[in-house]
């Protein structure tokens, strides 16, 4: 790992930048709004959930206009169905509802989870009540799904779960495992193609720099996750982006109850300006590859929320403009004084 | 014409005719396929805003209100029927997103048996969604005729909390009682304390009865600096009726703001 710059000169990263860009990045560390200004951004990987309102106001004032959020494993195992049900209703409900009152856009994808796909009775319950939510306006896949210890549970309901995929006509957001990576990944690959799933309407999520360029080369969407420590830096999504280019690659935060950041797409945005990366591939892995992936799913209408969140006429009443609990006052986060 | 003619006809008027070949297409299916059909709606029919008030029942608005909303209450209508129509529609609140919840409450007032929903009703008027608040509490005759006087009194008491217009609540100055216009005394003297303000129009609900405080009360709206609380106190010296009440509902700064 590169990403403590008082490491970098002992360990020097074939992805290091130069001198004078090194000084750049942290010099702009504070400061990286001013070099993203008029720029829009799409995260196709955030838990919410696990995120304060904070976080969300920090979100619009960065650009962020669209997010999605992938159910999820929550930390410690469910033991019911009703939490799962709950879960899910949350995502399309109250989530929804809580980004809306800051301009966001909230989409999401649903999924059984491959860590809780190890308790099989429970699995079975959830598979379930899959396709009820699946259906669900706004729901822009099946997500997230996948590998994590690689059990052959995991890999049962993983394939239920692209079967459903396919029935529905819903993309499809695959979690790599952490561990054992290359191969997960490869795996995960070869079965979504055995079941017949067209690699563009398949998004393989946490890429790095081992497993990149075989997702591209078999027509598959790759998704980056920017962060810290365990997964990548967004240093080294640059030159991922200057080595590969823009097409079908996207950034994303996953940010989560983790040490994570949720501005994750808004600082790489500014890193790859500062490094010289066009404005139209910045806009490409930061914005529209995210739209044109899960857009696939017919659930999502960028006019909803390019120019702002328009409102949903479905949300006023009697042409009343009164906010409806809407739009949060701001609060200044630097006044002694909490009125 | 019984309610469900009613709402088709409207329909009718409101959607190309491949839209209602869907409605009808899935309209003879069984609980689960109507259930499934609701779900869908919004795949199939076009979220146009609906221009023009339609009159189906007293009290129950749809000017402006999208059409999804009123076919997805068209399929909940014919779902109340069916055997296991109720519990059908109890998994579509427990799972529902928040557009859905929109329009299962405002479906509840022409549901069969409305009273069986009063409990569900309420959970609205607990939520801390907008829009979902709002489908129970604006332009629905159903807490008027079904709400006890304790969850009545909650569903106005949130809405002014809250700082949303109590004149779009269906049978507002009707259902006017004592044990809110203590409540609401007691609500506006709190928020005087944190150097806030009540909306004028609040003390509609206070005047015809007598309260602890309403002299004291009386006399400190007439020397506010606002113009709309010195109306309000004008209001109740002068006995005025209902009406003139009703310029205090678009005045108030607290809906604008």
């Amino acid at each position: 790992m590169c990403q403590n710059p008082n490491e970098a000169k002992l360990n020097p990263s074939h992805f290091e930048g130069s001198n004078e860009e090194q000084q750049t990045a942290q010099e702009v560390e504070g400061g990286f709004a001013s070099y993203i200004q008029g720029m829009k951004f799409f995260d196709p990987h955030v838990h919410m959930t696990s995120r304060t309102t904070d976080d969300y106001q920090a979100l619009a004032d960065a650009g962020v206009v669209a997010i999605i959020e992938p159910a999820f494993w929550l930390g410690q195992p469910r033991t019911g169905l009703a939490s799962f049900k709950d879960y899910f209703a949350s995502l399309v409900g109250w989530e929804r509802f809580r980004s809306s009152q800051f301009g966001i856009k909230h989409y999401c994808t649903i999924g059984l989870n491959s860590r809780e796909a190890n308790n099989e009775a429970l699995a079975e319950e959830v598979m379930d009540i899959l396709p009820l939510f699946l259906q669900k306006e706004g729901v822009v896949g099946v997500g997230e799904i996948g590998f994590d210890d690689q059990t052959a549970a995991e890999e049962k309901y993983y394939r239920a779960q692209l079967e459903l995929a396919k029935e529905m006509g819903l993309p499809v957001q695959v979690h790599t495992p952490h561990r054992d990576k290359k191969k997960g990944t490869e795996r995960s690959m070869a079965i979504a193609l055995e079941h017949g799933l067209a690699p563009h309407m398949v998004v393989i999520d946490h890429n790095n720099e081992e497993t990149v360029k075989s997702v591209l080369d078999q027509g598959f969407y790759a998704a980056f996750t920017i962060y810290p420590f365990t997964k990548m830096g967004n240093e080294r999504m640059v030159e991922i982006v200057k080595q590969y280019g823009s097409e079908r690659i996207m950034v994303n935060s996953a940010a989560d109850w983790g040490i994570s950041d949720p501005l994750a797409i808004p600082k790489t945005a500014a890193l790859m300006k500062i490094k010289g990366i066009s404005a139209v591939d910045i806009q490409k892995v930061t914005y529209q590859n995210a739209l044109d992936s899960f857009a696939q799913s017919g659930q999502i209408n960028e006019k909803d929320f390019i120019h702002g969140l328009e409102i949903d006429q479905s949300l006023k009443f009697n042409g009343n403009t009164v906010l409806r609990g809407g739009q949060a006052p701001r609060v200044d986060k630097n006044s002694i004084f909490i009125r | 014409m019984n309610t469900a003619e009613l709402i088709f006809q409207s329909i009718t008027t409101l959607t190309s005719p491949a839209e209602i070949a869907w409605i009808e297409e899935k309209l003879p299916a069984d609980a689960k396929g109507i259930s499934l059909a609701f779900v869908m709606v919004p795949r199939i029919i076009a979220k146009h805003s609906i221009e023009n008030e339609l009159s189906i029942i007293t009290g129950w608005n749809w000017k402006n209100a999208t059409l999804d909303q009123l076919v997805r209450v068209y399929f909940l209508i014919h779902l109340a029927e069916k055997e296991d129509g109720k519990s059908r529609i109890e998994t579509l609140f427990d799972t529902a997103e928040m557009n859905e919840l929109v329009a299962l409450y405002r479906a509840l007032p022409v549901l069969k048996t409305p009273e069986i929903w009063v409990q569900r009703a309420t959970d609205a008027v607990r939520s801390n969604m907008g829009p979902v608040f709002d489908a129970i509490a604006f332009g629905n005759p159903y807490p008027q005729i079904y709400f006890s006087d304790l969850a009545w009194n909650q569903l106005v008491l949130k809405c002014i909390f809250n700082d949303k217009p109590i004149h779009l609540i269906e049978g507002l100055d009707k259902r006017a009682n004592q044990a809110l216009a203590n409540t609401l005394a007691d609500f506006a003297h709190e928020r005087w304390a944190a150097g806030r303000r009540v909306p004028s129009q609040v003390w509609r609900l206070i005047r015809n009865f007598q309260t602890e405080s309403i002299e004291q009360d009386v006399a400190r709206l007439s020397k506010s600096e606002d113009a709309n609380d010195r109306k309000a106190a004008e209001l109740i010296i002068n006995n005025s009726p209902l009406e003139a009440w009703k310029a205090l509902e678009q005045a108030e700064p607290i809906y604008t703001a």
